[in-house]
């Protein structure tokens, strides 16, 4: 095996159909880039999930003069006797790892404070006592929540439970929806890529056919008439999945961390996430590439 | 060194078999001139021998090996005993005449060690001395055709296959090429030449096989072309 010869017969089939090869390595960029932006968000959402999870809450609201449940029109507002009866109930629940209570002054000046900045005119519309004083409760587990939930849910003064799951749960279907919209259009892509590539090698086998004809003849072996093609088609799947893999980086550095900075949390996707979706971007390019050229000489490339 | 038991090859697209029960032996260090007009059956015979095509009968041994028996896989193995020379050359024209016939060692993978000492003696040997350095397109039909058998023989196969050689050249310039072939020959090298130069194989007198549409017509030691002269 003389690997320069190889080699320079690869250098000397990327340049000859420099147009195609460009337009190859276009398209595999592209795709890749886009399935590793899928990769990428699905890793993202899975991370905030697990983040998200762990610390779920859940937000008991009281009763108070505006409430429109039934149970908070028939009873009138909460009385302090119905907020220790819960505050008891709360303190025997064994999934209930702790708990908060927020006056109604103190819940309004809590949401002035997280929603004020990015929302001035929702602040602003917001009077002290349009938010009942309510519980925030940490559970021990998330998949309690329903337990819990159904446990005070009709307790004497509870207006209304809520959690950020419901609202989280909406922002994870957007972002599901993102993914799969990527990576449909990333699989079109590749799919595209494919049959690009497979004419680069056939027009390749196709401009080398005299150099081919005297290798089957004075007996190269399959394996050593195919490589160079085979090369080809592979450094062009690399070079495509690293400018993808610069796409995937600077996706993960301005997007994600916008919307990071957005949701007000630090749930960095880390390094070891990035660096496995650039790996199997890159790896796919390749593999795509090679597998493409491989059975498109076996058409092509008599033997 | 060549074997044919009852060859039968028929094209898909042709009702008359190319060869018809063919059975022919070459010996090893033989000279054989294939004669007959186109479409005799000469360059199938060829194209058997080089497992380029299967017989549809009969049993084809090259080299001691039954081609029926031989993987495709080790084909290439098989074409690297034997050396092919065509009509048209078949140089490539943007390597010069080392690098034309470096190329047929480069791509089994000789070393380069190798390569560099065993060019120049063949260029030699077909007497292209001084010429190593030139392009295809700045030599003569015979001298390209001198390259072409320089390239064939370079890695000593046991048989040299010539399909037409002297098609695209000259009289006086074949018989160059011919006492090159001949050279050839003589170092032990099975030669097998199809040609319709009725002159070359009268002058040469060596065995003669003549085909006529796919059977062996004649099959004359120091034959001569037609049986007319």
């Amino acid at each position: 095996m003389r690997a320069q010869f190889v080699l320079s017969e690869t250098w000397i089939g990327l340049r000859r159909n420099l147009t195609m090869t460009i337009a190859v390595i276009t398209t595999v960029a592209i795709s890749l880039a886009l399935f590793g932006g899928g990769l990428l968000v699905n890793q993202q959402v899975s991370e905030m999930r697990s983040y998200w999870d762990q610390r779920i809450t859940l937000t008991i609201y009281m009763c108070n003069e505006i409430s429109p449940a039934q149970t908070c029109q028939d009873n009138g507002p909460a009385t302090d006797a119905d907020r220790e009866a819960l505050r008891a109930d709360l303190d025997d629940m064994p999934q209930v790892e702790g708990y908060t209570y927020l006056t109604a002054a103190e819940a309004w000046q809590d949401f002035q404070e997280r929603i004020g900045s990015s929302n001035e005119a929702l602040a602003e519309a917001a009077q002290e006592g349009d938010i009942p004083d309510n519980f925030r409760v940490q559970l021990t587990d998330p998949s309690h929540y329903d337990t819990v939930r159904n446990a005070v849910t009709g307790s004497p003064g509870v207006d209304s439970v809520s959690s950020d799951q419901s609202v989280l749960d909406k922002f994870y279907d957007l972002l599901d929806g993102l993914k799969w919209a990527a990576l449909v259009v990333a699989l079109v892509q590749l799919a595209a890529a494919a049959l690009l590539i497979g004419n680069t090698i056939r027009l390749s086998a196709y401009s080398r056919r005299r150099e081919t004809g005297i290798m089957r003849l004075v007996g190269a072996s399959n394996f050593y008439i195919q490589l160079p093609f085979l090369l080809e088609g592979a450094v062009s799947g690399l070079i495509g999945g690293l400018i993808a893999a610069g796409f995937i980086v600077a996706t993960r550095y301005t997007l994600l961390t916008q919307i990071e900075a957005w949701f007000q949390f630090d749930v960095g996707l880390g390094t070891g996430s990035l660096l496995y979706v650039i790996g199997v971007s890159i790896i796919l390019g390749v593999l795509l590439c090679t597998v493409t050229s491989f059975l498109t000489l076996r058409r092509y490339l008599k033997i | 060194m060549i074997h044919f038991d009852n060859v039968t090859k028929v094209y898909t697209t042709q009702k008359r078999p190319a060869l018809d029960g063919v059975s022919i032996d070459v010996d090893k260090g033989e000279f054989v001139f294939l004669v007959g007009p186109s479409g005799s059956g000469k360059s199938t015979f060829l194209r058997l021998v080089l497992k380029e095509e299967k017989p549809d009968k009969g049993r084809v041994h090259v080299a001691g090996k039954d081609l029926a028996r031989l993987s495709n896989w080790k084909v290439p193995h098989l074409r690297r005993r034997i050396g092919c020379v065509f009509q048209d050359f078949r140089l490539l024209p943007n390597k010069n005449v080392f690098e034309n016939v470096a190329f047929a060692l480069e791509v089994i993978g000789k070393p380069r060690r190798f390569i560099r000492k065993v060019v120049p003696e063949v260029i030699e040997l077909v007497g292209l001395e001084g010429k190593a350095g030139r392009m295809p397109n700045e030599l003569s039909g015979g001298e390209q055709q001198r390259v072409a058998i320089a390239r064939a023989f370079v890695n000593r196969p046991q048989i040299l296959l010539a399909d037409e050689p002297t098609g695209n050249i000259d009289p006086a310039t074949s018989i160059g090429i011919m006492k090159v072939l001949d050279r050839i020959n003589r170092t032990g090298t099975t030669v097998v030449m199809a040609t319709h130069d009725a002159a070359i194989v009268d002058s040469m007198r060596k065995r003669v096989i003549e085909l006529e549409e796919g059977l062996v017509v004649r099959d004359q030691t120091r034959g001569v072309y037609g049986q007319a002269y």
